[in-house]
């Protein structure tokens, strides 16, 4: 058994320092006062801070509170355990069931009253009702697309970081193959991968561990996709197995897809990059989780690849699949 | 004594776990939607708009995925439910071809292009939106820039979704009891690795891996194996001042004597179970620690002898702090007991920080199901803490689950 690859257990204060400074930055940027998070991974992103993983989507409600002209971060949470340091515990507003509770804590902010523009990431009729009073002169403004754009591109440390997930999605993919060449079914080869990550103190999926029949008909060839948080951040991998000789030309039809994701780059040239339709394709944005740029044959249409993304490459063809993360250089895209 | 209030909970809890039908899950839908069109029509909505999981779920019985918030959001599915139609609508490219659903391709809510498709899918079905009644539980950024709800008298679709489900049919207590006897059991099977030495992710590894095992596919909680201080000024700082639970951070390493809080929820056809109990690492409990679970137990009988149709969440919080020598056995940024169901957590909430008038006002009804999870702390001794599940009855209640005993207490 190869040695584990070192998972950074705990964000450094840089890294969290260079973060909150792209989000305060991207809010004077387009004149927001306030802003409001509800995504784990938003708040994570803007704030470090680390909280309990729970599956599926969460109704809207602010997680987070960003004030710009003080640059302070004000989080929803009972405790300061998984909270950085720079958040001070006095910024914390604890779990309630209570609106009035909660429209209380965040009056309390200071600038929250005042301001004329409140960015929020999605918006639900209850919230909106909230902010209207604790806000009454703001006008509440669509920012998940400044998160969005803040968090596409990656500093070098993120795709460390990333490189560092991929290495756990890995061992999750030798496990579940290892228990598919050993006659394993695809709930033991499931099994299997997620005993392999938790082996590397990873509990937490993005997408989780996918083992399906490659060939309906029911042959002896699985889908294996593996996607896990690490630290903050995603690793991803997918690939059909057991491996075979035959997967040249998958293997050569995702490079070009690959080295079609330069800076620059459109939907339409990814798409001309596989011309004859026979392959199926998707690329988008993996950080702390799916992230933007979404490009496949149909969607896309006004997206451009930048430098500094990272993208999860997605194809299939001949019945076989394959996905890895890579890294948009200045002029060439990497496989992490 | 050994056991012995443990014994008379368990024996109580058996009296009242009745042999439950098989889930037939067309008719637990097709009720569900009886349940909505009767709410929308109570609340004069013309449309709900539903993108939030656990509410297309309700609404369709679309799968609910084990994966992160991201993916969730990303590739949601939606669902349109229109007042007076026989069934409501869809949209996904995934999920159970079998669903008794009108389908339509997926839209991408989250990006721009997938706003425009889904205002597309609502003029539709729905024809105009501007000047109707129309219930949402949220917009996307994309939405709201493509005016997608413009001109609408918007509702609150929480309100609407919440009001149907607030009772279940006996599928939908099916799917609770099978999913928690499924959590229990995979419990049972990695009791014995949380050892000395041991960390939490092996165990939580151990766990995750027995449950896809016995068939279950959406794990919903990073399942919790918290050791607890003894004294709460020994754990993370609250804004409660109280002890810190669940934090779901780090990867402790248990040692001797440890006393860990075990909590954890799976999926069961889109129906949440919720496990907890108490273990102790590498020991027997102590006298001390025994006291705190014998209390657990007599204020657990003491609030299942009150509960019953007609009862107040307030009686029940009544009944619980009574045998707790006056003082509130719960978390005060918790409750005394919720209710799971597609949801982890849902109404009923008893003892919340919603306050003792609206637990006075909130009346126990046939369908209901409470997750009662007392925590019985003293300072210095440490914490009990473990859930069990029940359904109000006509008569009482039933218990949900398998019948998991208290190892090592009981």
């Amino acid at each position: 058994m190869t040695a584990p690859t070192p998972i950074p257990t705990n964000e450094d204060a840089d890294l969290r320092s260079a973060r909150r400074d792209r989000v305060f930055d991207a809010m004077a940027m387009v004149g927001l006062d306030v802003l409001v998070l509800g995504r784990r991974d938003s708040v994570a992103y803007a704030t470090g801070a680390r909280s309990l993983w729970t599956a599926g989507s969460r109704p809207f409600g602010p997680a987070c509170v960003l004030v710009e002209a003080a640059r302070s971060v004000h989080l929803l949470s009972t405790w300061d355990e998984g909270v950085p340091p720079e958040v001070p515990f006095e910024h914390l507003y604890g779990v309630t069931w209570n609106g009035a509770i909660l429209a209380g804590a965040l009056a309390a902010i200071p600038g929250l009253a005042a301001a004329t523009r409140i960015g929020v990431e999605a918006l639900s009729p209850g919230f909106e009702r909230m902010a209207q009073r604790l806000a009454p002169a703001a006008e509440l403004v669509p920012a998940d697309d400044l998160m969005r754009a803040v968090r596409a591109l990656k500093l070098p440390a993120e795709v460390a970081r990333v490189r560092a997930a991929v290495a756990v999605a890995g061992v999750a993919i030798e496990a579940a193959d290892a228990a598919l060449a050993g006659g394993a079914g695809p709930a033991a080869a499931r099994s299997a991968a997620w005993e392999a990550a938790a082996g590397r103190g990873v509990t937490v999926p993005t997408s989780g561990v996918d083992v399906g029949p490659a060939d309906p008909a029911g042959g002896a060839r699985f889908h294996v996709d593996a996607g896990f948080l690490v630290a903050g951040y995603e690793g991803g991998l997918g690939r059909t197995l057991p491996g075979s000789g035959d997967d040249a030309p998958l293997v050569a039809a995702q490079r070009r897809l690959i080295d079609a994701c330069r800076p620059g780059a459109t939907a339409a040239d990814l798409r001309s990059a596989l011309p004859g339709g026979s392959a199926r394709w998707r690329v988008r944005g993996s950080g702390m989780g799916f992230e933007t740029p979404v490009l496949s044959p149909t969607l896309g249409g006004g997206e451009v690849i930048e430098e500094h993304m990272v993208l999860s490459v997605e194809i299939e063809l001949d019945g076989m699949r394959r996905r890895d993360l890579a890294a948009v250089g200045p002029g060439t895209t990497d496989v992490l | 004594m050994n056991g012995g209030v443990g014994q008379d909970l368990a024996r109580l809890l058996a009296e009242r776990r009745t042999e439950m039908a098989p889930i037939d899950a067309g008719r637990m839908c097709r009720q569900r939607h009886a349940r909505l069109q009767a709410e929308l029509a109570r609340q004069g909505v013309e449309a709900a708009l539903l993108l939030h999981g656990p509410n297309v779920a309700y609404a369709t019985g679309e799968d609910v995925r084990g994966v992160d918030v991201s993916y969730a959001t990303f590739e949601r599915p939606v669902a349109l439910v229109v007042a007076g139609e026989d069934r409501p609508h869809l949209l996904a490219d995934r999920g159970d071809p079998t669903l008794d659903v009108e389908r339509h391709p997926a839209a991408w809510p989250e990006l721009d292009e997938g706003a425009d498709d889904l205002a597309r899918v609502l003029g539709e079905v729905v024809g105009t939106v501007a000047g109707r009644r129309v219930a949402v539980d949220e917009q996307t950024g994309a939405m709201l820039r493509a005016g997608v709800l413009d001109g609408a008298d918007i509702a609150d679709a929480a309100h609407l979704v919440g009001a149907a489900k607030l009772t279940k049919n006996d599928d939908e207590l099916a799917c609770i009891a099978e999913a928690q006897r499924r959590n229990e059991d995979a419990m049972a099977a990695v009791q014995g690795t949380a050892r000395v030495g041991a960390t939490r992710s092996q165990v939580a590894g151990a766990f995750l891996a027995r449950l896809l095992e016995l068939g279950v596919e959406s794990n919903l909680i990073d399942p919790i194996f918290q050791p607890l201080p003894r004294t709460v000024t020994d754990g993370p700082r609250t804004t409660t001042e109280t002890i810190a639970f669940p934090t779901g951070v780090g990867d402790p390493t248990f040692a001797h004597g440890d006393v860990v809080w075990v909590d954890s929820g799976i999926d069961h056809l889109g129906y949440a179970s919720d496990f907890g109990r108490t273990w102790v690492v590498g020991r027997d409990p102590d006298a001390a620690e025994r006291g705190l679970f014998e209390r657990w137990c007599d204020v657990m009988v003491a609030v299942l002898e009150v509960l019953k149709p007609g009862a107040t969440a307030g009686e029940l919080c009544r009944a619980a702090e009574a045998a707790n020598g006056g003082d509130r056995p719960w978390l005060p940024h918790f409750y005394l007991a919720h209710g799971v169901g597609v949801e982890s957590a849902e109404m009923p909430l008893v003892g919340t920080d919603l306050g003792p008038e609206f637990d006075d006002r909130l009346i126990m009804a046939p369908g209901m199901v409470l997750v009662l999870e007392p925590v019985i702390w003293d300072d210095g001794v440490g914490g009990y803490r473990a859930e069990e599940i029940v359904a109000v009855t006509e008569d009482g209640w039933r218990h949900l689950g398998g019948g998991h005993p208290y190892p090592p207490f009981a």
